[in-house]
C-alpha cells in the first residue's frame, strides 16, 4: 500500500484535467469526425486546415490508439495510485512512457506547422509541452514510490 | 506455465528476452534508416522514399521521425530492461513494461494510419510486435515477485 501524498494528489488532478479530459475529448472528435472543422481548430489551430492526406491518417490512427490503448492505461494507473496500489504506480509509469514517446514524435511530426499558430506559450503548455511534463513527472514519482516497495 | 524455473529465469521470462530481442531487431532497423533511407526501403522495412510525390515525402518525413525517435527513447529504455531483466530488479520489470507499452502503442497508430496503404506493414508491425510485446507484458506481470530492489 503506497498512501497517496501531496504530490500523487497533484499528479493525479492535472492529469485529469489537463491530459485526460481534454484528450477524450479532442479524440474521441478526430476518430469520429476527422475533417470538421471543430475537430481541425482544437489539433491543428483555428480555422487550419490539414495539410495533405497524410496529415489526417496520422492524426487519425494516433487518435484511435490513444484511445484504445493509452488513456485506459492513464485511468487505471490514476485509479490505482489513488487506491494506493502498487500496479497504479507502474500503469503510471507506463502511460508516461507513451506520453513522452508520441510527444517527441510531434515535435518532430508537427512542431513547424502548429507552433506558428498557436504560439510559443500555447505549445509549449496545454498544446503539446504538459504531455511530456506530465509523463517525465509520473516516471520519475512512479519510480520513487516503487523503490520503496514490495511487489 | 509462464512461471516454471527453467535455468536461472522463469519460462515467462525467457520469453521476454526473446520478445525483447525481436523488439531490438526494429530498433537496429530504424537505426540503419536513418544511416541508408534508401537501403532501407529496398529491403522493405521502410515504405516511402524523400524522392517520391508529395504525399509520400509528408509520409517519408513521419516515418523518419518516428525512427530518430525510435532510437532516442524506446531503444535505451529497452537497454535498462534488459540489464534489469538480467539482474532481476524491479527497475528492469519497470523498464520492460514501458518497452512493451511503447511496441504495443505504436503498431496500433502504424496500423490504423496505413490499413489502406500498406496493410502488410501494418501486419507485420503488429504480428512482429505488438502481439508479441503484449504477451511480454504477461510474462512480465506474473512474474512480478521474481524482482527485487
Amino acid at each position: 500500500m503506497l498512501k497517496p501524498s501531496v504530490l500523487t494528489w497533484i499528479l493525479v488532478i492535472f492529469g485529469l484535467v489537463f491530459i485526460f479530459v481534454p484528450m477524450v475529448y479532442v479524440q474521441f472528435n478526430v476518430a469520429v469526425n476527422p475533417n470538421s472543422q471543430q475537430t481541425k481548430d482544437m489539433i491543428i489551430g483555428r480555422g487550419e486546415d490539414y495539410r495533405d492526406k497524410t496529415h489526417v491518417r496520422v492524426s487519425y490512427g494516433i487518435a484511435l490508439s490513444d484511445l484504445i490503448f493509452w488513456l485506459p492505461l492513464l485511468a487505471a494507473g490514476s485509479i490505482g495510485v489513488i487506491l494506493g496500489r502498487i500496479w497504479g504506480y507502474i500503469l503510471w509509469g507506463v502511460s508516461g512512457a507513451i506520453s513522452v514517446y508520441i510527444s517527441i514524435i510531434l515535435l518532430f511530426t508537427e512542431r513547424e506547422y502548429v507552433y506558428p499558430s498557436v504560439g510559443p506559450l500555447v505549445y509549449y503548455t496545454i498544446f503539446w509541452g504538459f504531455f511530456v511534463y506530465w509523463g517525465v513527472a509520473t516516471i520519475a514519482y512512479a519510480t520513487l514510490r516503487l523503490s520503496d516497495a514490495k511487489l | 506455465m509462464f512461471q516454471k524455473q527453467v535455468g536461472p529465469y522463469p519460462l515467462g521470462i525467457w520469453i521476454v528476452f526473446i520478445v525483447l530481442l525481436a523488439v531490438f531487431l526494429g530498433w537496429g532497423m530504424q537505426a540503419y534508416s536513418l544511416l541508408n533511407w534508401d537501403g532501407a526501403v529496398d529491403i522493405g522495412f521502410q515504405n516511402e522514399r524523400f524522392t517520391g510525390d508529395a504525399v509520400e515525402r509528408a509520409w517519408a518525413h513521419e516515418s523518419w521521425s518516428v525512427a530518430l525517435v525510435d532510437v532516442l527513447w524506446p531503444l535505451p529504455i529497452g537497454i535498462v530492461a534488459i540489464v534489469g531483466l538480467l539482474r532481476k530488479r524491479l527497475f528492469g520489470f519497470a523498464a520492460g513494461l514501458m518497452e512493451f507499452a511503447i511496441t504495443v502503442y505504436f503498431p496500433l497508430v502504424f496500423a490504423f494510419q496505413r490499413w489502406t496503404t500498406y496493410r502488410s506493414t501494418a501486419l507485420v508491425a503488429l504480428f512482429l510486435w505488438a502481439i508479441p510485446s503484449f504477451v511480454g507484458i504477461i510474462c512480465l506481470w506474473v512474474n512480478r515477485k521474481s524482482f527485487t530492489q
